[in-house]
């Protein structure tokens, strides 16, 4: 089904910036707007000229990991707690289209990134897969920015997008990890047999158990089973009190998201240097890419029947890339891929560029294909 | 009191391979290591690998006997140093209860 729609589509891709006219621009402009003057942005903007001019903001390590817990538990727990719901109601009905469409995007975009770096950018194997396992898998902080935007825009996101998040964890990590394994290993015999020095066994396997073990995906994954049990089985009573603590009405959440986001502005800030390293195609492509991606979520969101909010979100997801679960996995499995590219396109790049522009961008693509 | 020498094998390199290159150092021989997170700066960018909950960069140190010692660094030079930040270094020790490593 999904196939002929694309298509379709495809044919009007050329006409889609001729019908922008005045007022769609403005509605964009708007929406840029509502988002970029608000604390979670202009957190991250604060920690990004702090940085830069050697101010004094210091976020101890511990407070930053205890954060990044906290979210990552919220976000789960409240997604299982919605998902029974959704699952108490409906079943599997509203749920099994966006799922797939989640896991073939996550299949999708590290080849499209891979094809797009290695061909079109002429990068190396090793920092095309590299790149493209970045792009491949999510950024939760992005799903959280996401989320409050569709929320403080009155369209709040389908009750099941922390599922989506992670369904989009992993495989896009392990494919294009995969494409680089494979196309490297040859290689790195053949340097071997001409050094004589013994070939360094692969550790993709270790690289992936890693990712499938890391902390974003056991803390969501763990808390969203969690949540989604204790729904099922306590009573409205014995439960209110987790609710409340992980929901506490969204105040403690936002609030935590601006420290969160002021120390990712801090560590963003660190790597604007290294731009000038990277080059004009990555910085291109770590704007581009992101629409691109962006595009087909919201697309592919508004086939499986998501809502604006949820087509938005899963847009910002797909678009964004991962600069926690992804840079270790790609160090351990493809040593020669040089990290300053894709850490600096994830972080310095992609990730400002998502949380300022891309989200509200999503939005108005999510409105144009038209999402209600 | 008697001292024993030895050899101290310092490794200090990227965290996300320190862990393996201490197993490794076991498996040629170590009878044991000690790893602890560091703040530095090397020449190649590879060190900003952010490990979720630990620093970007490790030093691991062994204690052991010069043969041990030159397997650890050969096995390190081999596999290491092409592709990864990281930098290692011997030094002579003298040790107090040497008896319990393996001497030569």
């Amino acid at each position: 089904m999904i196939a002929p729609s694309f298509a379709m589509l495809c044919a009007h891709v050329p006409g889609i910036v001729a019908v922008l006219n005045a007022e769609q621009f403005g509605r964009v402009l708007e929406s840029l707007e509502r988002n970029l003057l608000t604390p979670i942005p202009l957190c991250f903007v604060l920690g990004l000229i702090c940085t830069r001019i050697h101010g004094g903001i210091r976020i101890p390590k511990e407070l930053y990991l205890s954060i990044a817990i906290f979210l990552l538990m919220s976000i789960g727990f409240i997604g299982g707690h919605e998902l029974a719901h959704e699952y108490h109601e409906h079943g599997v009905s509203t749920i099994w289209k966006p799922a797939l469409a989640t896991l073939f995007l996550g299949c999708l975009t590290p080849i499209t990134s891979y094809l797009v770096l290695h061909y079109g950018g002429r990068l190396s194997i090793a920092d095309s897969a590299g790149i493209a396992a970045h792009y491949g898998s999510t950024s939760a902080v992005t799903y959280a920015v996401a989320n409050s935007f569709v929320e403080q825009t009155q369209h709040p996101a389908n009750s099941f997008l922390p599922t989506l998040v992670t369904i989009l964890e992993c495989p896009g990590i392990a494919i294009a990890l995969l494409i680089g394994a494979a196309l490297t290993a040859r290689e790195r015999a053949a340097k071997g047999a001409a050094s004589g020095r013994p070939v360094r066994q692969s550790k993709l396997g270790e690289a992936l158990y890693e990712v499938m073990t890391g902390q974003s995906i056991m803390l969501m994954a763990g808390l969203l089973l969690i949540g989604f049990i204790s729904t099922l089985f306590m009573d409205d009573k014995g439960f209110a009190p987790f609710y409340e603590f992980f929901a506490s009405k969204g105040m403690l959440f936002k609030g935590v998201l601006c420290i969160f986001l002021l120390e990712m502005g801090l560590v963003a800030g660190e790597r604007l240097g290294d731009l000038l390293k990277v080059g004009p195609f990555l910085i291109a492509f770590g704007i581009l890419m992101p629409l691109f991606n962006g595009f087909l979520g919201a697309y592919f969101g508004y086939l499986a029947g998501l809502n604006l909010g949820g087509c938005t979100v899963l847009a910002a997801i797909v678009a964004s890339a991962s600069y926690i679960a992804a840079p270790p996995a790609v160090r351990l499995t493809l040593p020669e891929a040089n990290p300053t590219l894709s850490i600096t396109a994830a972080l310095a790049i992609t990730f400002p560029f998502n949380i300022a522009f891309g989200i509200p961008l999503y939005f108005e693509m999510a409105k144009w294909l038209g999402a209600t | 009191m008697q001292l024993y020498p030895l050899k101290l094998v310092t490794i200090v390199g990227e965290t996300v391979i320190m862990q393996d290159i201490a197993k490794e150092a076991v498996g040629l021989g170590a009878t044991g290591y000690t790893l602890s997170e560091v703040i530095g700066e090397g020449s190649r960018s590879a060190r900003n690998v952010i490990v979720t909950g630990s620093s970007k960069t490790m030093k691991l140190e062994l204690v052991v006997p010069m043969s041990i010692a030159e397997k650890i660094l050969t096995h390190v030079s081999h596999h290491y140093f092409e592709h990864y930040a990281i930098i290692a270094w011997l030094s002579d020790v003298q040790v107090v209860r040497g008896q319990a490593y393996r001497i030569d």
